[in-house]
Parts: C-alpha cells; sequence; structure tokens
C-alpha cells in the first residue's frame, strides 16, 4: 500500500464520521519495514524481514473519545472502524476530556529524518558485518567460548495523521542496531554479556570498538564474589541509571499525578532532588539521532527542565491531562505505532553530565561499589512507592579503585529517596533508545545503599 | 483470503531449490478491551489484525518474511526473497498438502467476543465498588478485560494443514493501599482459554477483598531482612521461578545451542529426588494451552523432570535439527510477526505429598514467600531474580509479621536440588512470558514448595 492510497483511506473515513454522529475525528496510518538477521556458529541462522501496515481511527461524541484499529482497508473497514470507535467512545465514562487538536499555526507538520543510507541495509551487507562480528568476538579472547546471540536489526516507515481540525503531520525516520552477547567461561564458571550499537549508517558500525567493549564487560566478570551485607556507597553506572530512569519515567508524568499513581503530585516547584541532579529534556538535542519537532497530537514539542538542580520544574503533559490541570501542553503526547494509544512519553531525556571522569567519581567513593547492570526492573520495583529490590553485577571500590567484580548481590532502595542521594555526577555519558527518542546519561554516586549479600 | 492452491504455489516459491523445509503461518486476530481507573471508564478498544509469515529452512538456515499485505503477487516475490538467501542446501520435493484439519474448542459455552464491553464493565465495576468501600486505605483501584481470538493456519512443505481457533480472556483487578504516603499494590489476573463463563463464575468479590487486604498489609509492614534462609514459596504464581530458573533453560532455544546450563543433562539428576515437573499444553480451557502449536505439530504433556532426573527438553522444528531430537510440539509466537520457537504451556512443579500447613510448621525461621511477583534469568548461568509481592517472616513454625521489598536471588541448579519439601496444593496461575519469539500467555504453577536456602534481598530498616 502507499502512502496516497493510504491517505484516501484516512480521508474516506474522516469524512464520514459526521453521520456517525462524530464531532471531531482522527485517523493515524503508520508502516513499517524491518529487516533483521542473527549469525550463529559461523553462519547466518535466521533472517527476517517484514512491511506491516495499519490505521487507526479515533473520534469524539459528546466529549468522549472513541478508538478502533485495523490492517485491512477496505471499504467493509471504513463501516467497521467508525461502528466500533461510536460504540467504545459511548460507554466512556471518564470525566477527562480528550481532544482532537491542530495548531492554526502549524496545521502542516513534515519531519523526514531518513539517513539516504537505508539502501545499504541488505543481506548482503548485514551478514558481512555479523559474521565478521561474530569471528572478532571469539579471537578476541580464548576464554569466550560462544556468541549466543547476535543480531543486526534496521527499521524504517512513515506516520501519518490527519484529522478533522486540519492537521497533517507526517514524519519518517530510519535506524539500525546491532546486539550481541558473548559467553565465556573459565574452570567451570560460566559468564555472559551484551552489548549494544545504534545508528543509521551500517558504513559507521566499528566493529573493533563494539568488541572492545563486549570483551571487557564479559571478562571482567571472572573472579566475582558476593560482599557482606550492609550500607555503601554505590557509582550507579550511566547503562545502570538509565534503565532505573526509564523504569520510573511514569512518575514525571502528569497522567500518573491526575490518576493518583506518582508520589510527584502536586510537588512541581519543590526540591525533589539533589541539588546536584538536572534532567531536562531535549527534543532537537544535537547529539542524538532521533530529533523531535512535534507530537503525535499535532504539538510542538519544547526544550525543558525536568528536574533542575534538585528542583521539580515540570511534569509532562498532553492535551488530556494539560487540559485537567489548567495549562498548556508540553508536546509530550506520543504514540509508537496506529495501533497503540496516545500516552505520555518524552522524546530525549538528558541527565545533564558533570566533570568528573569515571575514575575520579571511584576516588571520590573510596570503598564502595559500581553498579553496572540492574536485572529484573520488571519485577523487583514498585513504580507507585518507588521501592526496588534489585539483582545486580558491578565491582568492589577500594581506596578509590576497582579491585573485584561482585556477584549475587542486590541493592535495595528507593527511586525518590535515591535522587535525593545523588553526591556526584560524572562526564561518562552514554544514549539508548527509549520513549520517542533516546535517554542520555553519566554515572551517578549515590549514598548509602542498603546491599545484600553473604552474611 | 488465499485460496489453498495460491498457498501451496507461495510454498513452493519459498522452497527454492535449496531450502529443504517451507512454511506458511496465516493468522487472524480480533480482540476488545476495557480499562477502568478508580472505577471509571478510561479506555475502550477494538481491533482486527490479520498477518501472513513464510518461513523457509536448510538445515539449521532460517528465513523468515511477514506482511499484513495479502496481494498474492506480492506474496509470491517475498517468498522468492526468502528463497534467494538461502544459498546452501540440497533441496526437498514438496508434498501434498494434506486435507485440512481443523480444531475448534467444543467446550466454550460462551463466546466473550459476542458480549457487549457493557457486561465487561459491569463485571470490573463489582470488583471496583468493591475494593474502593472496602477500607479507607484502599485510595485507587485499577481493572481490565481483554478478550481475544486468533485463528491460525498452518500449511507447510511436508503437506502439514492445520487450522485452530484460540479464545481467550484475561481480567486483572489491582488495588492501591496509602499509608503514610506509602503505597502498595495487591493484584489479581486470573486468564482462561474458557469462554465468558470463566467470568460469570469468579468469585470476584472474596479474590478482590484478598488483595485489598495484601495491599493493606503490605502498606502497613515493615521491610524484609537481608540474607540467606529457608524461603517456603506459595501455590500458584510461586511457580514463576520454577518456570523462569528451569523451565526456559530447558527450551531448546538455548540448549540446541548449548547455552543452557542444562545442556546434555537428558537422564541425569538436576533437582531434588522430590521434584517432579511437566509442561502440559493439554490442559482443557487452561490459559497457556493450545491444541496444535504454531509449527502445526500436536501439542503435548511433557514431563520435563522425574524425581529429580531431567527426562525431556522442549524441542521445536530449528531445535530439533540443531539437537537431533524430535519436536515436542511447543513451538508458539507472540503473532506472525515473529518466527515460532520452543516455548513452554502450563509448566509446573507436580504434588508431592505434605500438608502445606506442616512444610510452615517445619520451619523455624524463614521467609513465607505467599505471593510471587515477575522475575528474570540468564539461561546460561542459571541466574535468576524474583520479586516477592507478598511475604511474612516464619517463627518457630509460624506465619508470622508481613514484609515486604524482598527479592529471591540464586542459581536455578542450586535451587532445584535445595527443594526439600513440596506440598499437595498445586495451583495454576497464569502469566505472560516473554522471550524470542515474543509475548505468549503461559500458566506457571507449583504446590506449596521450601527451598532449605535462598538469597533474600532485602533492607533492613
Amino acid at each position: 500500500m502507499n502512502i496516497n492510497l493510504a491517505k484516501e483511506f484516512m480521508k474516506k473515513l474522516i469524512d464520514r464520521a459526521p453521520s456517525y454522529g462524530f464531532d471531531d475525528a482522527e485517523s493515524c496510518f503508520t508502516q513499517d519495514v524491518s529487516m533483521s538477521l542473527h549469525v550463529l556458529n559461523g553462519e547466518v541462522s535466521s533472517y527476517e524481514n517484514s512491511s506491516e501496515q495499519g490505521v487507526a481511527f479515533r473520534g469524539k461524541i459528546n466529549g468522549r473519545m472513541g478508538i478502533a484499529n485495523t490492517t485491512k482497508f477496505d471499504d467493509a473497514s471504513v463501516e467497521y472502524l467508525l461502528s466500533e470507535a461510536k460504540n467504545n467512545a459511548s460507554i466512556i465514562d471518564d470525566d477527562d476530556e480528550e481532544f482532537i487538536y491542530c495548531d492554526e499555526n502549524n496545521k502542516v507538520l513534515k519531519h523526514i529524518q531518513l539517513s539516504g543510507n537505508y539502501d545499504k541495509n541488505t543481506y548482503d551487507s548485514f551478514s558481512k558485518v555479523g559474521l565478521s562480528l561474530e569471528r572478532a568476538i571469539l579471537d578476541s579472547d580464548s576464554k569466550i567460548v560462544a556468541v549466543d546471540y547476535l543480531s543486526i536489526s534496521c527499521g524504517q516507515g512513515p506516520m501519518l495523521t490527519l484529522n478533522s481540525k486540519g492537521l497533517d503531520s507526517y514524519k519518517d525516520g530510519d535506524y539500525i542496531s546491532v546486539f550481541a552477547e558473548a559467553r565465556a567461561e573459565v574452570d567451570g564458571v560460566v559468564k555472559t554479556a551484551g552489548h549494544f550499537w545504534f545508528g543509521n549508517d551500517i558504513d559507521k558500525f566499528n566493529e573493533e570498538d563494539f568488541v572492545k567493549v563486549l570483551n571487557k564487560k564479559l571478562l571482567s566478570k571472572f573472579g566475582a564474589s558476593s560482599v557482606k551485607s550492609g550500607t555503601y556507597d554505590i557509582i550507579l553506572g550511566n547503562e545502570a541509571f538509565i534503565s532505573l530512569l526509564s523504569t520510573y519515567f511514569g512518575v514525571f508524568s502528569s497522567y500518573s499525578m491526575q490518576k493518583g499513581l506518582s508520589l510527584l503530585a502536586g510537588k512541581e516547584g519543590e526540591t525533589i532532588a539533589s541539588d546536584k541532579l538536572t534532567i531536562k529534556e531535549v527534543p532537537m538535542y544535537e547529539k542524538a539521532l532521533i530529533k523531535v519537532p512535534f507530537d503525535s497530537e499535532g504539538v510542538l514539542t519544547q526544550e525543558k527542565a525536568i528536574i533542575d538542580s534538585g528542583v521539580f520544574n515540570t511534569a509532562l503533559y498532553n492535551l488530556k491531562t494539560a487540559h485537567k490541570a489548567g495549562c498548556a501542553s508540553t508536546g509530550n503526547g506520543f504514540r509508537s505505532s496506529y495501533a497503540s494509544s496516545v500516552s505520555i512519553s518524552f522524546t530525549n531525556l538528558v541527565v545533564m553530565s558533570g566533570s568528573k571522569t569515571f575514575d575520579e567519581l571511584c576516588e571520590t567513593v573510596g570503598t564502595g561499589l559500581y553498579i553496572t547492570d540492574l536485572n529484573g526492573l520488571h519485577a523487583g520495583v514498585n513504580t507507585i512507592s518507588g521501592d526496588f529490590s534489585l539483582f545486580c553485577e558491578g565491582f568492589y571500590i577500594e581506596n578509590g579503585k576497582i579491585v573485584r567484580p561482585v556477584e549475587q548481590i542486590t541493592i535495595a532502595d528507593n527511586f525518590f529517596e535515591v535522587i535525593k542521594k545523588v553526591s556526584d555526577v560524572g562526564n561518562d555519558v552514554i544514549s539508548y533508545p527509549d520513549g520517542a527518542g533516546e535517554m542520555f546519561s553519566p554515572s551517578l554516586i549515590i549514598k548509602n545503599v542498603s546491599v545484600s549479600g553473604e552474611e | 483470503m488465499l485460496t489453498d492452491n495460491q498457498i501451496s504455489m507461495i510454498i513452493e516459491a519459498a522452497l527454492g531449490t535449496k531450502a529443504d523445509f517451507a512454511e506458511v503461518f496465516i493468522e487472524d486476530r480480533s480482540s476488545s478491551s476495557v480499562g477502568l481507573l478508580n472505577n471509571k471508564v478510561t479506555s475502550a478498544f477494538s481491533g482486527v489484525d490479520t498477518g501472513i509469515g513464510i518461513r523457509v529452512m536448510s538445515g539449521t538456515n532460517s528465513v523468515y518474511v511477514y506482511s499484513n499485505d495479502f496481494d498474492f503477487d506480492s506474496l509470491i516475490k517475498m517468498a522468492k526473497e526468502a528463497s534467494s538467501v538461502v544459498n546452501s542446501g540440497e533441496g526437498a520435493a514438496m508434498e501434498l498438502m494434506s486435507k485440512l484439519k481443523r480444531y475448534t474448542p467444543d467446550y466454550i459455552i460462551s463466546n466473550a467476543l459476542l458480549k457487549q464491553k457493557k457486561d465487561y464493565i459491569d463485571f470490573l465495576k463489582k470488583a471496583g465498588d468493591f475494593a474502593s468501600n472496602f477500607d479507607p486505605m484502599i485510595t485507587q483501584t485499577a481493572a481490565s478485560l481483554s478478550a481475544g481470538k486468533r485463528i491460525i493456519r498452518v500449511v507447510n512443505s511436508r503437506g502439514v494443514n492445520i487450522e485452530e481457533e484460540q479464545n481467550r480472556i484475561r481480567f486483572s483487578v489491582q488495588a492501591v493501599a496509602t499509608k503514610d504516603g506509602e503505597k502498595q499494590t495487591g493484584r489479581i489476573a486470573p486468564g482462561t482459554m474458557r469462554g465468558y463463563e470463566f467470568v460469570d463464575e469468579f468469585p470476584i468479590i472474596e479474590e478482590t477483598q484478598k488483595c485489598c487486604e495484601s495491599a493493606i498489609r503490605m502498606a502497613s509492614c515493615g521491610y524484609a531482612p537481608s540474607g540467606k534462609m529457608p524461603v517456603v514459596i506459595g501455590n500458584g504464581f510461586g511457580g514463576v521461578i520454577f518456570h523462569e530458573a528451569c523451565g526456559h533453560a530447558l527450551e531448546a532455544t538455548s540448549v540446541g545451542i548449548k547455552a543452557s546450563c542444562f545442556t546434555d543433562k537428558i537422564g541425569k539428576q538436576i533437582a531434588s529426588p522430590i521434584v517432579s515437573a511437566r509442561d502440559n499444553a493439554r490442559i482443557e480451557g487452561e490459559w497457556g494451552s493450545y491444541h496444535y502449536d504454531d509449527e502445526g505439530n500436536e501439542s503435548s504433556d511433557l514431563q520435563l523432570i522425574k524425581n529429580g532426573i531431567c527426562t525431556n527438553y522442549l524441542v521445536d522444528e530449528l531445535g530439533s535439527r540443531r539437537m537431533g531430537m524430535k519436536p515436542t510440539g511447543c513451538s508458539r509466537r507472540q503473532d506472525y510477526s515473529y518466527a515460532p520457537t520452543s516455548r513452554m504451556s502450563n509448566t509446573y512443579i507436580e504434588n508431592g505429598d505434605e500438608d502445606p500447613k506442616d512444610i510452615i510448621a517445619n520451619t523455624e525461621y524463614g521467609l513465607y514467600a505467599a505471593n510471587m511477583g515477575g522475575g528474570s534469568v540468564d539461561t546460561a548461568t542459571g541466574e535468576f531474580n524474583f520479586a516477592v509481592n507478598e511475604g511474612y517472616m516464619i517463627r518457630n513454625g509460624k506465619v508470622c509479621e508481613p514484609v515486604r521489598g524482598a527479592t529471591l536471588i540464586g542459581k536455578g541448579s542450586e535451587v532445584l536440588m535445595n527443594i526439600d519439601h513440596v506440598g499437595n496444593d498445586l495451583k495454576h496461575a497464569a502469566g505472560v512470558c516473554g522471550s524470542q519469539s515474543g509475548s505468549v500467555p503461559t500458566n506457571v504453577g507449583q504446590p506449596t514448595i521450601r527451598v532449605s536456602s535462598i538469597l533474600v534481598g532485602g533492607r533492613d530498616s
């Protein structure tokens, strides 16, 4: 299906909506073309190629929004979407009003971020990179016995939104990701580690750098033992903090606050974190691969501090929550595809870096732990109370230096306490795709964290 | 929709000259769901989704392409493209398509998709009304119900030709208790392959009450202690530990590439002799059940562990090629956008002969993990972690004060060997399992068991 046919189908939906009683109507179409390739034991073990598309309709009747979606683009689907959406709108009894919107000054929004490199993403180029990468990982050390998982994926596809208020928004972009997980064995002890690369030009994938990092992550785990249970100062590594922040991101959502699911409700303007901590949302962040000039509701995004030197500056709003709070949308209403409803998400979330190098953070800690990975984030956390107890991996720090890896330990604390206990911020920033963009963070020092290990 | 002749032509194009296996998977899904927050309907949804996946194999190489565009010429082109990247192999002749074997569940009395969303809402509001009036400490409630139908058709170059209709319903009720700014949740989330009669028969008030009581207790209690101790794990969802720490490591996905801590363990002892476990996809109406797997094989009731001895792995087509073992009918996928792989269905530790009360009475000091949350495992090292949603200290053989915030960590192989009591109160519980082929409905289950020593990650207050 080409985009013009999709547009015709969407226009038909919007034109027919009033006859079903809809006051406002909107349709969203997405198309995803993707490819992925896996390498195992010196050969391409699997290859996937796909093309998927679908369309969603949402419309307002008496202030209530009804939604429905389909992957079929025939006349029967027009009637299906309209009648199901009408039926769904009739049973909503939430008091919060939803909106279909168009900024009078920005009716046509277009953001095309195609790298121009997508044609290079072929079976041949990916298999060459994948096979070479597997070999290089195995050759980097004799202790590495297997690369259990190696995938190279890419994707591309437009999202088009049209509505009865005149909005015509279109965005398109492409990406490539490489992930590898390797296994090493020493004297019967098995360890695994994974590494990830994200970009939009396969020629910019640097095998040597990738292997170096993966090799270090994996081999540094040997010789690990537990630590005594107690309270430690820790360096929460950049990757670990990104995973924690991603898990708790919802506490900054105005939706969670309004529904009583975030303890930050009513705290805008108050100090909620250490003055060392500043977290900004930067939609057009220069270091980000993905720039996001407008959200899925047709609202322009804006740069803002969420936490500014410890002060909770603003929550993130979409049209619905902003209306309820009596403020303007902050441009944070996003849907990831036609099939998802609009919820609150972020563009590029940036934990502002400090001045210390990682080594200087170790020196500052003196004796403590460096936590590299947090596991079980989908289960061992209470996103409402902020409590977490997580299985983790990392290193023991003594006299300001990393001395040995640690294993079989958990750290337990509370997210709202953790952000208060940030005593130093490093400058070793990394990023990871998340939300509608990426998340950036350096490593942080957190004081007095409860650690469970051996007796 | 495609005709049988067109499907055969797609398979033939996919098979090409070098592949030894080609398969077409067609899926048609429809779903209907509602969500309530604080007893107001905040979401109502309807959707349909159809798609097709084409898989081609040559030895242990596999190519998978999928689309939701059913244009025949485009599909032939896709099949040829898939075939073109198979660059080695002897090829195989295509067998004649068998007569369609169709499985439709005959035990469903009331089709959930034929009900009105209002029926779902009335049911959920019973729970919400009860919870919000149960105690002033209950400050929020959330509830949802989702019903879906999935019709799968699998046709392959070996002549397999099956179709199955799968109907599933899952609902959840969550109550949040607040005390001094502390918020804790109690949650139930049953799932079934039965009809809407499952919902009608469900003791919703009784179960919502338990959920509220649990939230209130957890909001009012102190933190769990840290350290190694005996842990009694409650029945039902407690089986998530076995699922993660053992089940995944018995899947061909990891065993087939020797990345599992249970590689080459058939016939060997991997668990305490009082432990027997099964993966049974044939339990009628259970959440994780199915008749045909997503490769078109008949599902099975598989003994994984018998008296502590490893007896079977979960093997799919690709795994069977890697391991030289027969597929066990366990190949599953979330939907057509995933190639299938070996997955669990209803996985559980079998009943022992002890009364659960005696297991507690025989424990001088330890943790009673009455209700487990989720967790994860590294199948290569066997290291796992699990959250305890509702925990109590055991002192002098008695269940004492509730504790919150505990996580259990350890190595699967060690925990299985350290199970020293198995109760007689087997119960199943619905969950969703995520792995390489996406999220699939699975049941976990077990009777009450005791592990002689696990590291409890808590927080001494």
